[in-house]
């Protein structure tokens, strides 16, 4: 027996801070339409908000793993913000402000700008969320009008990295900040089943320096932060939180945009491995 | 029929000298008569955690307080910084930019070699496992070694070994970790928690890097502490004194101010924290 109208499940994709490997979600995708399954809204984090705005804008798998190829590669690290060390060694001289980026971020807008022009949230085919954090407060901030050139970049700002963006009058930074893995704003925009895609920061093999010191204390937040908040949602949501977590069989670093189409691969196995779930779960008529 | 007492714990957060808001806290459980049955310590809030276990008065904790808390922590800092930045000095995970001689100075005059074993009641302190991020309870063996370890501010101190194992600042795996009390089976748990004041203006390289920190560390300790409130059955007391006077990390001339938030804190909560103590199905 069927019902003739059963109650729509509202599924959600939520892809969270990774940088490169959140090229996964392009498999998690490719998964998902062969399945015949649609998804009703995307949220995306950091290096998740590229992604979720391609897919929301409704390109196609191969066109997103071109774009963002070309897009993310190490030459735009390489513009270094020369009148920013300045700024570090001599802040009385030449003026400290909270916009403080390493990096010229000319290149990465112009990047940025190749890949998704002047489209607005509007254009998305589905509804769309990008998450960013308020640099003041400290707070999460959604993202969902006006450019997505400008949403996106905000939600990349990452410490230090690049600056701080503005959007309407306040300065966003990087959204992992506040939670790597906002599945928050899909249940609050009412899905009741949430594929959540996140990635565990990797932790340093050797630590040899200042810096590298500080990058493994960040991945250590970082990495706690995502499984609290995760442990609080999937407690919270009465409907379902489906984690799909990619295992990278090799190290991944920042710029491996030559691994995108073995990221895209374990994307796929991820997904496919919480498929039988997932089915089960929408063929429920009840949530 | 015997009715089951529900058990009472005590989790003093990270909060640098904030912390001291715990003997607020204290000095009402103990005007009351109200027992507590074990005590929990992250970060700063180690050292209370500790006071109050072995049994430290006021007046020994206020003089541990101001003898802990000194510039003197953190000398060295500044030129430290320089030659780690510049490469001009080796930094590894054995590293900090400041001698921890003064730190380990004043734990040894404070602890001595007292251990776990000697405390009065059950205490467990929490630092995280620096190579792989996880929450580490420290239970036995000496105090100041324990303390050290779960002080151990990331880049400030150098981590601490214990057992074999590299620890550092236990506020970076949970600044608040609740979920050690609800492991050790307490029905009821004051959570005494602080969250890192935000600065207006930053003016230096190391004032954005410590307001990232802040950013970071406030939005951990509110997701830990949301799913510990969810997912505990029992009580969780929250204890958040009233500290918006931007106290910085050494202020000690701040006690008298700092214990008396924490003393309010704990005197809102009391009416509520007496009505659980006497309900006999508050132990599920």
């Amino acid at each position: 027996m069927t019902l003739t109208n059963p109650t729509p499940k509202r599924v959600a994709l939520v892809i969270g801070s990774g940088s490169v490997k959140c090229a996964a979600a392009i498999g998690l995708q490719n998964v998902l339409r062969r399945e015949g399954i649609e998804l009703d809204l995307v949220v995306g984090c950091s290096g998740g908000a590229l992604y979720a705005a391609c897919l929301a804008l409704g390109y196609d798998a191969r066109t997103i793993a071109e774009m963002t190829s070309r897009l993310w590669t190490r030459d735009i690290t390489r513009h270094r913000s020369y009148s920013a060390w300045l700024r570090i060694l001599l802040p009385g001289v030449f003026g400290f402000s909270e916009r403080f980026g390493l990096l010229d971020d000319r290149l990465v807008m112009a990047r940025l700008r190749t890949a998704l022009g002047e489209t607005t949230f509007a254009q998305a085919k589905i509804p769309l969320y990008i998450t960013a954090t308020d640099f003041a407060a400290g707070h999460q901030v959604i993202l969902s009008q006006g450019r997505l050139v400008d949403a996106v970049r905000a939600s990349i700002a990452m410490p230090y990295i690049f600056q701080p963006h503005p959007v309407e009058k306040r300065l966003l930074v990087d959204g992992y900040l506040s939670d790597p893995l906002p599945v928050g704003v899909a249940i609050k925009e009412g899905a009741n089943i949430i594929v959540a895609m996140g990635f565990e920061s990797p932790y340093q093999s050797r630590i040899n320096s200042l810096p590298r010191f500080t990058f493994q204390i960040s991945s250590i937040m970082t990495n706690n932060l995502f499984k609290a908040n995760f442990a609080f949602h999937t407690l919270a949501h009465h409907g379902e939180v489906i984690p799909v977590v990619p295992e990278f069989q090799q190290r991944i670093r920042l710029f491996d945009t030559e691994k995108i189409p073995y990221i895209i691969e374990e994307g796929e196995r991820a997904m496919e491995a919480q498929l039988p779930y997932l089915r089960r779960l929408l063929e429920a008529t009840a949530v | 029929m015997s009715i089951q007492q529900p058990s009472l714990a005590l989790v003093v957060g990270s909060g640098s000298v904030k912390c001291a808001a715990a003997l607020g806290v204290w000095k009402v459980l103990q005007r009351e008569n109200i027992k507590l049955d074990l005590v929990v310590g992250c970060s700063g809030g180690s050292l209370y955690a500790a006071a109050l276990a072995l049994g430290y008065d006021l007046a020994a904790a206020e003089e541990m307080t101001l003898s802990f808390w000194t510039g003197d922590l953190m000398s060295g800092y500044a030129s430290n910084l320089k030659a780690a930045m510049s490469g001009e000095r080796d930094f590894n995970e054995r590293s900090g930019l400041v001698d921890d001689a003064p730190l380990l100075g004043v734990l040894k005059q404070v602890f001595g070699e007292r251990r776990f074993d000697e405390t009065l009641l059950p205490l467990y302190l929490v630092a995280t496992d620096f190579r792989t991020g996880e929450k580490v309870v420290l239970s036995q063996g000496r105090l100041a070694d324990a303390i050290r370890a779960s002080v151990a501010i990331p880049m400030i101190w150098p981590p601490w070994e214990v057992d074999g194992r590299l620890l550092t600042d236990g506020a970076v795996a949970d600044p608040l970790p609740v979920d050690v009390a609800i492991k050790e089976g307490a029905h009821i748990i004051l959570s005494l928690g602080f969250d890192l004041p935000v600065r207006a203006r930053l003016r230096s390289f190391n004032a954005v890097q410590s307001h990232l920190n802040t950013l970071y560390t406030n939005n951990l300790l509110r997701a830990t502490y949301a799913f510990y409130n969810l997912a505990h059955h029992a009580e969780i007391i929250p204890l958040w004194p009233n500290l918006e006077k931007n106290i910085s990390a050494f202020d000690t001339r701040q006690f008298p101010l700092i214990i008396e938030q924490g003393q309010r804190a704990a005197e809102e909560q009391l009416p509520y924290l007496r009505r659980l103590l006497d309900t006999p199905d508050v132990v599920g």
